[in-house]
């Protein structure tokens, strides 16, 4: 029992001394260790699609990982199963331009870092991209359309600075070739209008990949200034037949011809001042525009506008009056008034639609307006009893710029 | 009892009845409101999406000559905003392993570049938090049909933590270059080509004016040694609301000369983050600060600007949004002459549990860099709420602040051990006692055993020289439960730390408020 007892408190006291011992043993084997690393690989640019190694020399055997950051994004990456020390960069990283930031990670911590260069591939197969803006420029040789060429590599790089960039266009009986070089990811340049219009193609070539074919349509320039010319059936204000206005061709100031559809609009000045409109379009340059004779003498100015850009010279057209005089007969006690026939300037009767009005005035106030239209010559107006009480009225007739008075008709 | 079995029948039928009518309308109804459901058709034209700002980290447009064609104002502003949302969208991807909203912000070919190291990233568990919080940018080429755009963003300073299995790896911060190709799709200016290139320039560094700085564990201000004898200051009306509606400049001035009388030089005021306007600071608040700051100028106080109050994200997505907070508040008072200090945050070591630790402290110290290079003139400090956590970021601080509400006995030992391991300026930044003795408390401290608190403390105080600021002038009618919760004997004990209580009479332990 004794020596138990002994026993006991010998293996008491060496309990505590074993623990103690361990701890401090274990305590220097945790502590973190002073991990150095240098890179082995000796290449530190690469082109894109190549196998990426990087192999580091660790001053001890640990795990590690590589943190990495490139162009598109950053991941982790574990060493290969063979090594502890290789690390495979991941195609989807290997495969793009750019640099690329590694550090090697020991227990959250950065133990080596630094950068690789990856660039785009130099092989001859590109790919192209081209953007044409605007793609509808105007002839004259102050406008002008871009050309921008993407050129990529095979892995969806844009290809190295100062690559040569072959950039043709053609332009009627002209092609032109340049020899341009890549920058800042693009090759571009501005293609100007020559004087005249038409369709301009364009196209683009790197190493041996050419590009399908752009086109730019060059518009006309502005319309310059033009003449107008009238053209009518006779020169009679019979109020029925139409007048044409038709322009000279209209062109821009390189002698192209204006687009279709350049509207004209023509603008009439009457004997009173006042305006009457009439427009057109034109087709291969000329735009005719028409007008309905007036049903009077009448004296127009006419001038047509491409508004805001051209305008024609001042056409002058006088129009006869087609008759001196017509007849009226009053009858059923002035109730019915005939007027007619109205005859036109080769005694034919007046074509149907011409106009009369009649103001009807009583004591010096007009109490009403009647207008009919002609029918083979001839217009028939009623006053009836219901509505015109009897007494004497003023009777005014107008037709076809004549008019004729009748005072004290009495209505019964 | 035929009768009875008849209404028992008659009472069942009817039930059925508008039991099946019931279902049946439920069933139209559901049918309807199904066949309505889907996308809403005005989403085709992306309104809703450039909303609300998420992301803004500082950008800076250098240069927009270039020779391909003017640049206009607007679509400066529009590349601007989708090259950010690019990289937030970017950010957010690599944080969820999720492509959601990449396809707005790149192009086909620069998407599937994404979504393989997404797909990588996400099989090996890997999840990276990052933002980028500068970008100097040069418009190297836009072209004349305005649908395309090079530029060389400069100096983009990216950080990132990375995550495998939720165990953070590494914590880093990259400053890099990249050239941009922009391409106009469908209203988005996307990323068609980005590269990564070698980072040129250096981070110009911003000299301080020199007005109030360090040397060794004392804190100059205009070149003479300055001893902080303050107290943290909330208006009595308008506790943690100072810069709210009722803001009362006559009360404050008249606070100020009863700290004046106290024997008191510095304050301590807080400006609550969301009440400030958050990444838009409004004006109207500035103007206030400004009012309090330009006082305390008069009556020769100075003052210590605790920012970021009641904010409690810290997630590293919303870092820049608090950069712009603090830019806009930090740069219009670099020169002011009543500012000691910038608090960046009042107790940030209690959100450690709720948002990890390693997000706040790379909040606290990306913010200290922000503040530094917006007002290099002013110091910088974090209210720790305890002396353990004193030590934390202090090679990043100019002064250390930590609170005390401890046992005053054992506060001289905590203290001389800090001491030994800081050789910065110390401020004991808050400590009281509340006289809360009442209903809710019938242990608690009488106004005598306040008085007696302060009383020792000034002794320590004089005894080891020490910068201090007590908390808090008044005693408050009410207490928000954003401060301590909604326990009431826990705002009750809020109530009481004041050296002035409810009434305006000033209790025994003003008469130790200062030395």
């Amino acid at each position: 029992m004794k020596l138990n007892k002994r026993k006991r408190y010998i293996i008491l006291l060496l309990f505590p001394i074993v623990i103690a011992i361990s701890i401090a043993f274990t305590n220097s084997t945790t502590q973190k260790r002073n991990i150095t690393a240098t890179l082995l690989t000796k290449s530190t640019t690469f082109e894109a699609g190549q196998n990426i190694q990087l192999d580091f020399k660790l001053s001890d055997s640990v795990e590690t990982e590589l943190f990495l950051h490139s162009s598109y994004g950053t991941t982790v990456i574990t060493p290969n199963l063979s090594d502890n020390t290789q690390f495979d960069i991941p195609d989807f990283m290997a495969n793009k331009k750019g640099r690329i930031t590694y550090t090697l990670v020991y227990k959250s911590k950065g133990i080596a870092s630094g950068e690789i260069k990856i660039i785009a591939t130099t092989e001859q197969k590109v790919f192209l991209e081209s953007y044409i803006g605007p793609p509808s420029i105007i002839a004259g040789g102050r406008d002008y359309t871009m050309q921008t060429v993407l050129a990529n590599d095979s892995y969806d790089n844009p290809i190295a600075d100062s690559t040569k960039v072959i950039m043709k266009h053609q332009f009627l009986d002209r092609i032109e070739e340049r020899e341009l070089y890549s920058k800042d990811m693009i090759t571009w340049t501005n293609i100007f209008s020559y004087k005249q219009s038409g369709r301009m193609l364009l196209f683009s070539k790197v190493h041996a990949t050419v590009s399908k074919e752009f086109s730019v349509e060059v518009y006309p320039s502005l319309p310059e200034n033009f003449e107008i010319t009238s053209k009518r059936e006779h020169i009679y204000a019979d109020g029925n037949q139409i007048t044409e206005f038709i322009t000279s061709i209209i062109r821009d100031e390189n002698g192209n011809i204006v687009s279709d559809g350049t509207m004209v609009d023509f603008s009439i000045k009457d004997k009173s001042g006042l305006l009457l409109h009439t427009q057109g379009k034109t087709i291969e340059g000329k735009a005719v525009a028409k007008m309905l004779h007036p049903s009077h003498h009448e004296i127009w100015q006419i001038k047509g506008y491409v508004h805001g850009m051209a305008e024609s010279n001042t056409l002058l057209l006088e129009y006869e009056a087609v008759l001196d005089d017509f007849n009226v007969q009053f009858t059923n006690h002035n109730r019915e008034i005939k007027v007619g026939p109205l005859i036109s300037f080769m005694e034919q009767l007046i074509p149907d639609g011409a106009i009369v009005k009649m103001n009807i005035i009583k004591n010096g106030v007009k109490i009403d307006t009647k207008i009919e239209s002609s029918s083979q010559g001839l217009v028939r107006f009623i006053l009836q009893e219901g509505f015109y009480d009897t007494g004497e009225y003023t009777i005014e007739i107008s037709a076809l710029g004549v008019e004729k008075k009748y005072n004290d008709i009495r209505l019964k | 009892m035929i009768s009875w079995n008849r209404y028992i029948y008659r009472i069942f039928i009817i039930i059925s009845f508008v039991g099946v009518i019931v279902l049946v309308l439920f069933g139209i109804s559901q049918t309807l409101s199904y066949l309505n459901t889907g996308a809403d058709r005005s989403s085709m034209l992306h309104l809703a999406l450039n909303k609300e700002q998420i992301y803004l980290p500082k950008i800076v447009w250098k240069d927009t000559t270039n020779p391909g064609r003017p640049m206009e104002k607007q679509t400066l502003f529009d590349i601007e905003q989708d090259y950010l949302n690019a990289w937030y969208i970017r950010n957010a991807a690599y944080q969820t392993n999720k492509n959601e909203g990449i396809e707005d912000y790149y192009t086909k070919s620069a998407r599937k570049n994404i979504d393989s190291t997404l797909q990588f990233n996400k099989e090996q568990g890997i999840a990276i938090h990052s933002t980028t919080t500068n970008h100097t940018i040069d418009l190297d080429f836009y072209s004349a049909d305005g649908q395309l755009a090079v530029l060389t963003d400069s100096n983009v300073k990216e950080y990132q933590r990375v995550y495998r299995n939720e165990t953070m790896i590494l914590e880093t911060e990259i400053k890099s270059d990249y050239q941009v190709l922009l391409m106009l799709e469908d209203g988005f200016w996307r990323v068609r080509h980005i590269v990564k290139e070698e980072s040129k320039k250096q981070d110009t560094i911003i000299e301080s004016n020199g007005f109030a700085k360090t040397i060794d564990d004392i804190i100059y201000v205009e070149n003479k040694e300055y001893q902080i004898k303050g107290i943290n200051y909330y208006p009595q009306k308008t506790p943690w609301d100072m810069f709210g509606d009722s803001f009362d400049i006559k009360a404050i001035r008249k606070d100020f000369d009863i700290l004046l009388d106290g024997g008191l030089n510095t304050i301590r005021i807080f400006v609550p983050y969301e009440m400030f306007g958050k990444a838009n600071v409004e004006v109207e608040k500035i103007e206030k600060l400004k009012q309090v700051l330009d006082n305390a100028e008069n009556k020769e106080l100075m003052v210590i600007v605790t920012l970021f109050d009641f904010y409690g994200d810290y997630s590293v997505l919303d870092w820049t949004l608090t950069h712009r907070h603090a830019e806009q508040i930090v740069s219009a008072f670099k020169e002011h002459k009543a500012i000691l200090a910038w608090d960046i945050k009042n107790e940030p070591n209690l959100d450690f549990d709720t948002r990890g630790k390693e997000n706040v402290l790379a909040w606290l110290k990306e913010m200290k860099h922000q503040i530094k290079q917006y007002d290099p003139n002013h110091l910088i400090t974090i209210g720790w709420s305890d002396i353990e956590s004193a030590s934390l970021l202090q090679d990043e601080m100019d002064i250390i602040s930590f609170h005390y509400y401890l046992d005053q006995n054992s506060f001289t030992d905590s203290y001389s051990e800090l001491k030994t391991n800081i050789q910065k300026p110390l401020v004991l930044q808050e400590f009281g006692l509340s006289s809360n003795r009442g209903l809710w408390s019938p242990f608690g401290a009488s106004q005598k055993k306040q008085a007696d608190y302060h009383q020792q403390f000034q002794e320590i105080i004089k005894q080891e020289n020490l910068h201090y600021m007590s908390w808090t002038l008044y005693d408050f009618e009410e207490v928000p439960s954003a401060v301590v919760g909604k326990l009431p004997w826990r705002k009750h004990k809020q109530k009481h730390f004041g050296f002035i209580d409810r009434e305006g009479n000033k209790k025994p332990a003003f008469k130790f408020i200062g030395n």
